[in-house]
């Protein structure tokens, strides 16, 4: 029994492979053959041409820090003992932006476009959440 | 060369209930008050209403929310136009857009466009009422949001606050300037929640929510609603109220793909919008005498004034910290207080105090020189937006 209290994904059944993989530390994306184009999150169309064919591939796992932000608001009891906490969009190299937070890095030297790289939390045997640090 | 509809339709009735914290009242009352209102300030009666066009707020789509049964709540039994309208905080504009289309065209004579919410509870926060926690149980990556911490629009709006302040090197006291100026006008506008002066010091003390986000860049979150009557030019100019008439019109909707290949979250559809509505009215931005932009956010308004060209990318700060946008200078915004002030009904509150300005029922705080309003309407995070320009004349 995990007595880890924040929030917890609920993967579905198109999503379940990306949770997967993420226990496997791989952070997989979406490729569209047709539009040499890769997508996140989840959707069964490409948003560049509108295919419906595609294929799990790795990211690299490689990007910089888009934008962030210092919650302090606590919306949830169990963020409570840790605000202030980073809330952050990285873009990915593939193209992607993803929701995401950053670890390893005082919060006064996070900036924008810095580069990161991703790493994974295993918050329960179940769920493994991408996250990123400095690269 | 203005197009043909421009000061051919009019805004002929405006309904502004109680605003804040009202309770024991559901949105169809405020809806049905606000409606009510403005058809009695109209001088009409309730069956020359035609014409429906609804737009719940927070409370959209959950069983307390107004939608289409609005129409049997209110008895109406003439409707030819009815609807239930959504592009977020760009829908109040788009309201009227499509209703002075409709009545221009003979399809309706007399169109309300209606936003009603009523989220607030007595003993519970505001937060809770604005994408707190546990408000549905998403799946998928959507549930990946409250797994880092993401909650209700202030993250997404926080964001794009920040990469705008680094990206052209904008500081904390160019967000709160905003909020300062937009409180003076408040103190003049009896309808306003918050009318106490406030401090750039009052600012900065003020709790962060998300850093780079005081309390006070902040919208409201209100309880209430706003009705507006839209009809024909020819049918305004005979009524009980002086008309607003509707001289320009435009959306601009680039959503918010997250991907390398788009900007997002600095940028918003503002220029797109603008240059349709300006086009229309035959007009461009240096005759606007008011301006009524939406501001859930300090940054939204910041970023609005520079897509509607006041200023370029970056310069908005540094063009409101001279104090020309408080009362008496020389560009007046957000005169009733905005969302940050006053209330927030989502493209309404602009819309309802553009209107006061255009038709010179402001009270006290009455800008003198009203022939051009800009009235803008935005949502999900800078992803829609309306324009609608109004003045006194046609």
């Amino acid at each position: 029994m995990s007595d880890y209290a924040k929030p917890l994904p609920t993967p579905d059944e198109e999503t379940q492979p990306w949770f997967d993989a993420c226990k496997e530390h791989k952070l997989l994306l979406q490729y569209f053959p047709s539009a040499d184009y890769y997508q996140f999150p989840y959707s069964d169309r490409c948003q560049a041409d509108w295919s419906t064919e595609w294929e799990w591939r790795e990211s690299k796992g490689d990007g910089e820090v888009y934008t962030w932000g210092l919650m302090h608001q606590v919306y949830h009891p169990a963020w409570g003992e840790e605000v202030p906490y980073v809330v952050a969009i990285v873009e990915l190299d593939e193209g992607p932006r993803v929701n995401t937070t950053l670890v390893n890095v005082p919060h006064d030297q996070i900036k924008c476009g810095m580069r990161v790289k991703v790493t994974f939390d295993d918050v329960t045997d179940e769920i493994s959440l991408p996250k990123f640090e400095p690269a | 060369m203005s197009d043909p509809i421009s000061g051919q339709t009019a805004i002929c009735g405006l309904g502004v209930t109680p605003m804040g914290k009202i309770y024991g009242h559901n949105s169809h009352w405020f809806a049905a008050e606000a409606i009510k209102t403005a058809v009695e300030d109209a001088g009409l009666a309730k069956d020359d209403i035609d014409g429906l066009l609804i737009n719940a707020g927070i409370t959209g789509g959950t069983p307390g929310g107004v939608s289409v049964p609005l129409q049997g709540h209110l008895g109406l039994r003439n409707l030819r136009l009815l609807n239930h309208m959504n592009s977020w905080g760009a829908t109040a504009s788009a309201m009227v857009h499509y209703a002075a289309m409709a009545v221009h065209h003979g399809m309706a004579n007399y169109v309300a466009c209606v936003f009603a919410d009523a989220p607030l509870s007595q003993g519970k926060t505001a937060g809770s009422a604005y994408g707190g926690a546990g408000r549905r149980g998403p799946q998928g990556m959507t549930s990946l949001f409250p797994a880092y911490g993401y909650y209700g629009a202030n993250t997404g709006y926080a964001l794009a606050a920040r990469r705008y302040m680094e990206m052209y090197n904008v500081d904390q006291d160019k967000l709160g300037n905003v909020s300062v100026a937009q409180r003076q006008w408040a103190g003049m506008n009896p309808q306003a929640t918050m009318r106490d002066p406030i401090t750039l010091e009052d600012y900065h003390n003020s709790r962060w929510i998300i850093e780079p986000f005081h309390l006070l860049d902040c919208c409201l979150v209100s309880n209430g609603a706003v009705a507006v009557i839209v009809t024909t030019a020819e049918r305004a100019k005979d009524l009980k109220s002086d008309p607003a008439y509707v001289l320009g019109m435009g959306q601009g909707h680039p959503g918010n793909l997250p991907h390398k290949s788009v900007v997002t979250m600095t940028t918003s559809g503002a220029t797109l919008a603008g240059e349709t509505a300006f086009n229309m009215a035959g007009i461009t931005k240096d005759d606007v005498d008011i301006c009524e932009f939406y501001d859930c956010y300090t940054y939204t308004v910041l970023r609005t004034i520079e897509d509607y060209g006041f200023c370029g990318p970056g310069e908005a700060g540094d063009f409101v910290a001279d104090g020309r946008t408080k009362p008496g200078g020389s560009f007046p915004l957000n005169t009733g207080g905005g969302q940050l002030s006053s209330f927030y009904m989502w493209g309404m509150t602009p819309m309802a105090e553009g209107v006061a300005q255009a038709r010179g029922s402001a009270g006290e705080r009455q800008v003198e020189k009203n022939d051009v309003v800009l009235i803008s309407g935005n949502g999900g995070t800078l992803d829609t937006h309306g324009t609608l320009i109004l003045g006194p004349s046609n």
